[in-house]
């Protein structure tokens, strides 16, 4: 038994090290100089270059692409929560004609994959005038997180009790009234885990990004570095303290809001 | 004659309802047509279109996107890469997510830490991933090739992405580490929902570990399984930016799959019409699978 536990945490530590050791080489990469780094010496630097660091957010305008990755993130998730919030209050708590044909069309329009869209998305975006924009980007991130978000918004709706709905209403609060000062206020553990999933999702989107657009300034962050990558063809280390720079914003939110994560794929994948 | 001025206004009543029910699905409907419905017709019409991005016109021609696509070995050479990925992904991703789910579950200590850890790397995003493993895979001072050197297995030594016979592998492998903390998080939470009387009650009779993990586990995580090993797939066979930031689908078309040919065939050869035939071949295959799999489980969507 004693063995046993023993082995156990052995095989724990070991699945633990090949998450992170990777990650760590991100670290020790990027502040390494370039023959430290081509040298088969060592693994660690001798001297940490803290100016790699200045130099990828110099050279790499990372500056211009985090604001814009925040900004493209935050207006991708305040559209998803508004969109997703009054669907998933419709088909959890109204009772109307065509209700089952829209959730028919929302597990529909889930089936279909990234991979069958995103050319004729880009087709439409140029005919809307809306390619290399930010709005017709957020509008593409919008609508890839409604249909999930609803679902988990709808089964949110579900599991809570009517009381104060039927009490607002007896009063005389009209219906849009009732959703927005006693619904949504009580489901903010729901729109929180809505919130953690797409923002990671909208943070991390890359495909849409590269088809969209062509304007570096434009440019999110995931496509920046790519940018980046071809265009200047920065020193290894230099690339990897941008990567760095990258990763630092998504581990601190995700260690922050771990539990609204590991929840809300819960809720994303079984609901 | 009581019944007769009750029915317009119940009638009435009913019309107010459904307007009521479709404003507020007003947006979600508004975008779900317009950016999603709207492309996915369009994806289609443009297979049987010619078109080179930029111009207004996209003449029709009929089956000949779907001809050259027949005969394109590059789109043909990432379908059946693809495989691989999905083969991998199933049965190593899936299968390490739930060893390693079984095992968390089975300490009380440490829990939350390997839990966080363990799902770390699924927060990064393709492009970071690519790039960290461009830079640990590198050959001669790649970090991989020197951690074997120092530990005596300098003979495993590999130009892991550069060798056509290890490439598909190496990048796949990167898949797995990628992606296997999303379903060890789902199997995690159905394993903690399985009623922990069941596995006393079944030690009682004398079950050892692994005749209760074949009753009483992997009979309750059904349902999890199933979910998960689809999800897991999907997500193999649509790889793009790990492949695309890792070799760019080299050497050659070793690590070529549909997503990156596709965008090839679109971004790069400016041949929008074959690459739509490509998105709805292999676009279609995808939703094939999806239905196949939700019909196969009988698995119910709860409206």
């Amino acid at each position: 038994m004693k063995a046993g536990k023993i082995g156990l945490y052995g095989l724990l530590t070991m699945a633990a090290l090949t998450a992170l050791l990777p990650l760590a080489w991100i670290l020790s990469g990027s502040l390494q100089t370039l023959p430290e780094l081509l040298s088969n010496e060592r693994f660690l630097p001798a001297d940490p270059q803290w100016g790699n660091y200045v130099t990828a957010w110099v050279d790499g305008d990372l500056g211009v692409y985090l604001r814009n990755s925040v900004l493209y993130t935050g207006t991708a998730v305040l559209g998803i929560l508004v969109a997703s919030s009054l669907a998933g209050y419709a088909l959890a708590r109204l009772e109307f004609a065509g209700k089952g044909l829209f959730t028919f069309v929302i597990l529909a329009v889930m089936i279909i994959p990234a991979p069958a869209m995103f050319l004729a998305q880009y087709k439409l975006l140029v005919s809307l005038g809306l390619s290399n924009s930010p709005v017709g980007y957020v509008l593409i991130l919008i609508t890839s997180g409604v249909p999930m978000s609803t679902l988990i918004m709808r089964s949110f709706f579900v599991s809570q009790p009517r009381e104060l709905e039927e009490a607002a209403a007896i009063e005389g609060a009209g219906p849009l009234r009732i959703f927005a000062s006693v619904i949504l206020p009580l489901a903010r553990p729901g729109l929180a885990a809505v919130a953690v999933i797409q923002g990671l999702g909208a943070w991390n989107e890359y495909l849409m990004a590269l088809v969209i657009f062509d304007d570096n300034a434009l440019m999110p962050i995931q496509r920046g570095l790519t940018a980046f990558t071809s265009a200047e063809t920065p020193q290894q280390q230099i690339l990897l303290a941008a990567t760095a720079i990258s990763v630092v914003p998504v581990i601190v939110f995700y260690l922050m809001a771990q539990r609204h994560i590991v929840q809300g794929i819960g809720a994303g994948a079984i609901k | 004659m009581t019944t007769l001025p009750v029915r317009p206004r119940s009638a009435k009543r009913a019309l107010r309802r459904s307007l009521l029910g479709w404003a507020f699905l007003a947006p979600a409907v508004a975008l779900i047509a317009l950016f999603t419905i709207t492309p996915f017709v369009q994806a289609i019409l443009l297979s049987f279109q010619s078109w080179d991005g930029v111009s207004p016109d996209a003449p029709w021609v009929g089956l000949a996107n779907y001809e050259f696509i027949a005969g394109d070995q590059t789109f043909w050479a990432s379908m059946r890469n693809v495989l691989v990925f999905g083969a991998v992904g199933f049965v190593a991703g899936n299968g390490i997510a739930l060893a390693m789910a079984v095992a968390v579950n089975a300490i009380t200590r440490g829990r939350t830490f390997f839990r966080t850890v363990f799902y770390l790397p699924g927060v990064l995003s393709v492009v970071v991933v690519g790039l960290l493993f461009s830079s640990i895979l590198a050959p001669g001072s790649g970090v991989l090739n020197r951690a074997l050197e120092l530990v005596g297995l300098g003979a495993l030594q590999q130009n892991w992405l550069g060798d056509p016979d290890v490439a598909l592998p190496a990048v796949a492998a990167v898949f797995v580490w990628f992606h296997w903390g999303f379903g060890f998080l789902l199997f995690l939470a159905g394993l903690q929902d399985v009623p922990k009387e069941l596995y006393e009650a079944a030690s009682l009779d004398g079950a050892g570990r692994w005749a209760r993990f074949r009753s009483i586990t992997w009979p309750h995580l059904a349902p999890v399984t199933s979910i998960v090993s689809l999800l897991t797939l999907l997500a193999a066979l649509q790889i793009f930016g790990t492949v695309q930031v890792l070799t760019n689908g080299g050497p050659g078309y070793h690590t070529m799959v549909p997503t990156l040919a596709i965008y090839n065939e679109a971004f790069v050869n400016w041949r929008y019409g074959s690459a739509a035939a490509m998105s709805v071949v292999f676009g279609g295959a995808l939703v094939l699978l999806s239905l196949l799999q939700l019909a196969f489980t009988g698995r119910r969507w709860h409206p």
